[in-house]
């Protein structure tokens, strides 16, 4: 089932040269096997998941048209609206909750026949980069199951390596898809910022997050793209009128005549040699495929960490303070007054790296500091745009490292650090809006995954999965 | 920068959080160690840039949108009717 492409499974399921129920089965005995491992997921819907593969298999039978994601199971990532299921952002102050209603990539998916098999593990609130911030659970990794899947979408990203399900959503603020989808060895794209509608996605960081996708092979992301992209109304942040196009028509045309940089500042960064060789390997099969790939230097790259934790936890204080106990969410079982229902139980709610957020991000929108630090960062993100913008002037696509480290042990890294270096390689890509993918570029000695980042201008992402697809076959790498 | 107890604590009450003295303690020093992280950009020159505004509106429409009343009120603790039930504001 791991080597057949979404649209070929989908095809035969069309075809019924194999029923919905089967594949759902097949990944529902996967789920069986190996959940209690891996812990990727926080709620399995497996009779509905059953129950929905055989509408879809009757609707077939039937000769009704189906959708093109017939019978074909997704996970997604628990912070992303499932309406009458709950979603808990993996915090104990949505613990209970249950949306009203369903996130427009849902309804798109339920109208591609999509089948939803459960809801992921994420770093509480999507703050964090190893899934060990969960309230509830820590997601390991399963190509070493002693090794962080990494974060915040850990376990969607754990859920399609360990081939239990085929494809899942995720979101992206910081490196939330790319940085696991290398730590698991799988695909995972973000999107450019407005290409796919965010409504539904419960709120972190507002102008840096985006919905995203998780995949084993990159023509089977292009295809989910092709049924995610696209204006929406409930999103005023969506791109208008913006032409359709689709992500896997010519995929494999080739890369002869591409011009890829690589930037200096993300050279100099990378520290781990195993990481430093894959990346100069997979320099020169683009070659041998026909790129051209050089050298440019991009300076403000080396300094996005502070200008992107400002914005980050200021969005954060402000979004994370609907959470006031009154409407929804979790409620302490002791207080006098509403002061003291709400102090508490937001105190008792969010975990320790949430509150440090919305208080790092409380003191930078004080008046005393605003200008200080808020208005700074904004500039310097402006300046980053103006920047990207000139570089795609020149360069098709930018290639870089995905992590500077490789999957770490499960408690290694120190958990009372807001500001993480590993996440330098991507949060100046949500800063600049542009879209990046993450794929397998290689392994380490010992047998681990090391990715490698493809960034586009706004709105490419056809010119990333065209090359992705290109390294991807050469590479043909497996875990 | 200095952080102190009270600033801290003075934070957490703008950001409706109860500190205890242990956690308010803590917070003070992993602030002070941010806070000298973020200061790497003042060495930036970024006095001549221009800070981006949206140029369109990224409002929606204000269309009306029916729910059943139970779907609404589905996660609420304490319900009078089509009231939220919360302690006493005014004493």
């Amino acid at each position: 089932m791991k080597d057949c492409s979404i649209k070929y499974l989908s095809e035969k399921i069309r075809n019924r040269e194999i029923t919905s129920e089967e594949v759902v089965r097949y990944y529902l005995n996967k789920i069986e096997e190996k959940e209690k491992n891996i812990d990727a997921f926080l709620l399995v819907q497996k009779d509905e998941a059953l129950k929905k593969s055989k509408e879809i298999d009757d609707k077939i039978k039937r000769g009704e048209k189906v959708g093109k994601l017939a019978g074909i199971p997704i996970a997604i990532k628990d912070n992303i609206c499932t309406k009458g299921v709950k979603t808990t952002c993996a915090s104990k102050m949505l613990e209970d909750f249950i949306p009203p209603y369903d996130a427009t990539v849902i309804k798109k998916l339920q109208d591609e026949d999509a089948i939803l098999i459960g809801k992921t593990n994420l770093d509480e609130f999507a703050m964090g980069s190893s899934t060990e911030n969960s309230a509830f659970k820590v997601t390991k990794n399963p190509i070493d199951i002693t090794r962080v899947a990494g974060g915040s979408s850990g376990g969607s990203a754990a859920a399609v390596s360990a081939d239990m399900v085929p494809l899942a959503l995720g979101s992206d603020t910081g490196g939330s898809i790319r940085q696991p989808a290398a730590f698991c060895g799988i695909v995972g794209m973000k999107p450019t910022y407005g290409l796919v509608s965010r409504f539904g996605l419960i709120s972190f960081a507002s102008s840096l997050e985006q919905i995203g996708l998780f995949s084993n092979k990159v023509e089977d992301n292009a295809y989910l793209l092709n049924i995610l992209a696209g204006e929406d109304d409930f999103d005023g942040t969506t791109v208008k009128e913006l032409e359709k196009k689709d992500y896997t028509k010519d995929i494999d045309a080739g890369i002869k005549g591409m011009k890829i940089g690589i930037p200096v500042e993300f050279i100099e960064e990378i520290i781990d040699p195993e990481i430093k060789e894959v990346i100069f390997k997979d320099i020169e099969i683009l070659k041998e495929l026909g790129a051209e790939v050089e050298e440019f230097s991009l300076p403000l790259l080396k300094e996005g960490l502070a200008p992107y934790y400002i914005i980050s936890s200021v969005e954060a204080s402000s979004n994370l303070a609907r959470f006031d106990s009154i409407r929804y969410g979790y409620r302490t079982k002791y207080y006098e007054n509403i002061n003291e229902l709400v102090e508490k139980s937001r105190s008792e709610g969010f975990g320790k790296e949430v509150k440090r957020r919305i208080m790092l991000g409380t003191y930078v929108l004080s008046s005393r500091h605003c200008d200080e630090y808020y208005n700074k960062a904004q500039k310097f993100r402006s300046k980053l745009k103006k920047d990207f913008k000139e570089v795609f002037k020149k360069y098709d696509i930018i290639i870089g490292p995905v992590s500077p480290v490789l999957p770490f042990k499960i408690g290694e890294k120190c958990k009372d650090s807001t500001m993480h270096l590993s996440d330098i390689y991507t949060i100046n890509i949500n800063l600049a809006t542009v879209p990046a993918l993450s794929m397998p570029g290689g392994k380490s000695k010992k047998g681990l995954p090391i990715g490698i980042q493809l960034i586009g201008d706004q709105f490419n992402e056809d010119k990333i999965y065209k090359v992705a697809y290109a390294l991807e076959r050469k590479l043909a790498l497996n875990f | 920068m200095s952080i102190s107890k009270n600033d801290i604590i003075h934070i957490a009450k703008l950001a409706k959080l109860k500190l205890d003295d242990e956690e308010a303690t803590i917070f003070a020093r992993e602030f002070e160690n941010i806070l000298k992280q973020f200061k790497t950009l003042d060495k930036l020159d970024l006095d001549d840039v221009t800070m981006e505004k949206p140029n369109v509106s990224v409002l929606r429409k204000d269309v009306q949108k029916k729910y059943e009343i139970e779907d609404l009120y589905i996660n609420t603790k304490v319900m009078r009717e089509t009231s939220i039930e919360v302690p006493k504001i005014i004493e």
